[in-house]
C-alpha cells in the first residue's frame, strides 16, 4: 500500500493509466498495421476523385445523370421510396428488438430472479442463476456479431428476403436492448420495491409495480437512442442489395454518379437528423 | 390514501403532449411496417427457402473437405486452426489494430471538435450568456455572431462526418489514397469523431458553469479554460463514451472489408462472393471472438475510470 503514502497529486490516477495504456496501444497497432504515413498522401488522380465527390455536394442532382428507361420513377421519387423502405426496416427491425430485449431483459436481470422471499431458498432463487446466466449467454452471442454480418449469413442461408433483413437487425439490436434493460432494472432506486415488499406484495407484485416502473423512463430513454441507430442500420443493409437507401447510394457510387449520390446522402442526413432531433427532445422529456 | 386523493394525484400527474403523440406516431408507424407489405415474412418460410436453409445448414457450412464424411470433432478442430494460422488468426489482429487506430484518431479529432461545437464555449462571452434567459444575456448571445457561425459550421461537419455511412468514407479514401490501411482506419476513425464529437460537446455543455465562470472572471483566456478546466472535467465522462464507441468502432471493424487490408473483414466479403460459406462462417465466429475480447477491455477501462472519477 505504498501508493496510499503518496500525496494525492503523486499518485497514479486511473485515468491517466487508461489514457497511457490507450496511447501504447495505438502506437504498437499502428507499427504493427504496416501504414507508413506516405500513405496518406493522394495518389495520383486522387485529388480528382474528392473534387468530383465533394465538387457535387452543391450540386445534388435532381433527374438521372443518364438516359434511364422508359418508366423508371423519378430520381426524387425513387429515394424518397428508399427512405420509406430504410424506415420500414428500421421501425420492424427496432419492434422486434423490442420484444427480444424486454423478455430477455427480464430473464437476464437479477432484479426478480433473486428476490428473497424470507426464510428458505425456493425453487426460483435456485433456477435464478441459471436462467439468468444462460439468458446473459444469448446475448453476449446476440451481440457479438454485427447487423450486417447477421444479414450476410441471413443471405446466404435463405437467399434475398426484406424479412432476413428485419430479423439481422432485431438480433443485435434485442441483444443490446436486453443487455442496457438488465443492468437498468438492476440499479433502479430500491426504495419502492422494499416499502412493497414491507406491505406483503408478492415477488411478481413487487417487480411490477415497484422495481420496473422506476426503470421505465430510462429505459424508453434508450429504446428512442437506438431506434437513431437503426436507421443508420437499415440504410447501410443496402450496401448487400437490400432495397434502402445505402442500395441507391451503392448503385449511383459504382457508375460514379456522384451527383446523385449526394441527393441519395441528403435525404438519408435528412431522415437521421430529423429522427435526432425528435428522439433528443423524447429524451429529454424522459430523464427530466 | 383516499380514492379522491388519489384521482387527483393521477389528473395532475405530469404528462407531456410530445411525448403521447410520438408514442402514438411509433405504434402506427410499426402497424404500417409490419402490415404494409414491404416485408415478406410468408416469403421467409416459403419451402424454396426452407430448401436453401436446409442445404446451407447440412451442408454449406460443412467444411468443403469434410463434407459428406461423418462428423468428426478434432478434424473440424484441425480444419479451423489451419484456415485460422492460414489468414484468419492474422485478419482478426489486423482488424484490431485497425479499430484502435481509428478509434484513438476519432478520440483526439473529437476533443478538439467538441470544444468549438459546444455552445456554452463558442460564444461571444463563455458560460456566462447562454445559460440564463434574461434580457442582458439575451442581448450578449446576440452579439456573439461570428463564435456562433463558426460553432454551428463545426456541428455541420460532425453531422456530415456521423451521417455518411463509414462505407462511402472508405471507397471515396480508396480512391484517393489507393490501397493500404489508411482508408479504412480514416473512415472509421472519421464516422466515429462525428459521433463522439456529438456526445463531447454535450458533455461540455452540461458542465457545472460555476467553475468555469469563476476561472473566467479571474482572468483566464478561452483556451486556457478549455485546458485546465473543461478537458480535465470532461474526461472521465468522454472517456466512457469513448470505450462504448471502442467497443463499435470494432464490430464495424470486422464488417470493412476492402481492397489493402487483409483483415477479417476482407476475408468474409472474399469468401462471401467465392460462396465459400464455410470459411465465411469460422471468419464471423472469430469476427465475434476479438468483439468479445474488446468488450471485455472496456469494461475493465470503463471499471478503472469509474472507479476514479
Amino acid at each position: 500500500m505504498a501508493a496510499t503514502a503518496l500525496p494525492e497529486s503523486r499518485r497514479v490516477s486511473g485515468r491517466g493509466l487508461v489514457l497511457a495504456a490507450l496511447a501504447l496501444a495505438a502506437l504498437c497497432a499502428w507499427l504493427a498495421l504496416d501504414a507508413p504515413l506516405t500513405g496518406l498522401v493522394p495518389r495520383e488522380g486522387g485529388w480528382d476523385v474528392a473534387r468530383g465527390f465533394f465538387g457535387h455536394a452543391l450540386r445534388p442532382a435532381f433527374t438521372y445523370e443518364t438516359e434511364v428507361p422508359d418508366g423508371t420513377s423519378p430520381l426524387l421519387l425513387s429515394g424518397l421510396a428508399a427512405a420509406r423502405r430504410t424506415v420500414v426496416f428500421a421501425v420492424a427491425g427496432m419492434s422486434l428488438a423490442l420484444v427480444l430485449g424486454v423478455l430477455l431483459g427480464f430473464l437476464a436481470s437479477s432484479s426478480w430472479w433473486a428476490q428473497d422471499s424470507g426464510g428458505r431458498k425456493g425453487l426460483r432463487q435456485r433456477l435464478g442463476p441459471l436462467v439468468w446466466g444462460s439468458a446473459r449467454v444469448l446475448i453476449v452471442g446476440m451481440r457479438s456479431v454485427h447487423e450486417l454480418l447477421w444479414a450476410v449469413l441471413f443471405l446466404a442461408a435463405f437467399g434475398l428476403n426484406t424479412f432476413g433483413a428485419v430479423v439481422a437487425i432485431s438480433i443485435p439490436y434485442g441483444g443490446t436492448l436486453a443487455k442496457i434493460f438488465s443492468e437498468m432494472l438492476e440499479e433502479a432506486p430500491r426504495d419502492s420495491a422494499r416499502a412493497l415488499r414491507e406491505l406483503g406484495a408478492g415477488p411478481l407484485q413487487i417487480f411490477l409495480f415497484g422495481q420496473l416502473p422506476r426503470a421505465v423512463p430510462d429505459m424508453a430513454a434508450y429504446t428512442f437512442y437506438r431506434f437513431e441507430c437503426s436507421v443508420r442500420s437499415s440504410a447501410v443493409l443496402g450496401f448487400f442489395g437490400f432495397p434502402t437507401l445505402g442500395y441507391s447510394i451503392t448503385q449511383a457510387f459504382e457508375n460514379l454518379h456522384y451527383a446523385e449520390v449526394w441527393t441519395y446522402l441528403y435525404m438519408l442526413m435528412a431522415l437521421v437528423v430529423g429522427i435526432e432531433l425528435w428522439s433528443g427532445a423524447l429524451r429529454r422529456r424522459f430523464v427530466a | 390514501m383516499n380514492s379522491a386523493r388519489i384521482d387527483e394525484l393521477r389528473r395532475t400527474r405530469p404528462r407531456s403532449r410530445l411525448l403521447r403523440w410520438s408514442l402514438a406516431l411509433l405504434a402506427l408507424l410499426a402497424v404500417w411496417a409490419w402490415a404494409g407489405g414491404e416485408i415478406d415474412v410468408a416469403g421467409a418460410f416459403g419451402a424454396r427457402r426452407l430448401e436453401n436453409l436446409r442445404r446451407f445448414l447440412s451442408e454449406d457450412i460443412r467444411p468443403y473437405d469434410l463434407r459428406g464424411k461423418p462428423f468428426d470433432l478434432s478434424e473440424h478442430l484441425a480444419w479451423c486452426w489451419h484456415l485460422g494460422t492460414d489468414r484468419g488468426f492474422a485478419g482478426a489482429l489486423a482488424t484490431l489494430e485497425i479499430s484502435i487506430l481509428a478509434i484513438t484518431l476519432a478520440g483526439i479529432w473529437a476533443s478538439i471538435l467538441m470544444l468549438f461545437a459546444a455552445r456554452n464555449v463558442a460564444s461571444r462571452e463563455p458560460f456566462e450568456s447562454w445559460v440564463s434567459s434574461d434580457g442582458e444575456s439575451a442581448r450578449l448571445r446576440s452579439r456573439g455572431g461570428g463564435w456562433r457561425l463558426f460553432s454551428g459550421l463545426v456541428r455541420t461537419l460532425l453531422v456530415f462526418l456521423r451521417a455518411i455511412p463509414e462505407y462511402i468514407w472508405a471507397f471515396l479514401l480508396l480512391g484517393m489514397l489507393g490501397p493500404s490501411a489508411w482508408p479504412a482506419v480514416l473512415a472509421l476513425g472519421m464516422h466515429n469523431a462525428g459521433i463522439l464529437g456529438k456526445l463531447g460537446a454535450e458533455t461540455v455543455e452540461n458542465l457545472d458553469p460555476r467553475t468555469l465562470r469563476s476561472l473566467r472572471e479571474i482572468g483566464a483566456s478561452r483556451a486556457q479554460v478549455a485546458l485546465c478546466a473543461i478537458l480535465p472535467l470532461s474526461l472521465s465522462r468522454y472517456l466512457l463514451y469513448f470505450f462504448y464507441r471502442f467497443e463499435t468502432c470494432v464490430r464495424e471493424a470486422t464488417v470493412l472489408g476492402m481492397l489493402g487490408v487483409a483483415s477479417l473483414g476482407y476475408w468474409i466479403q472474399d469468401s462471401r462472393t467465392r460462396q465459400f460459406y464455410d470459411e465465411m462462417l469460422f471468419f464471423v465466429a472469430l469476427g465475434a471472438c476479438i468483439v468479445l475480447a474488446a468488450d471485455l477491455v472496456s469494461m475493465l477501462a470503463r471499471w478503472i475510470v469509474r472507479r476514479a472519477a
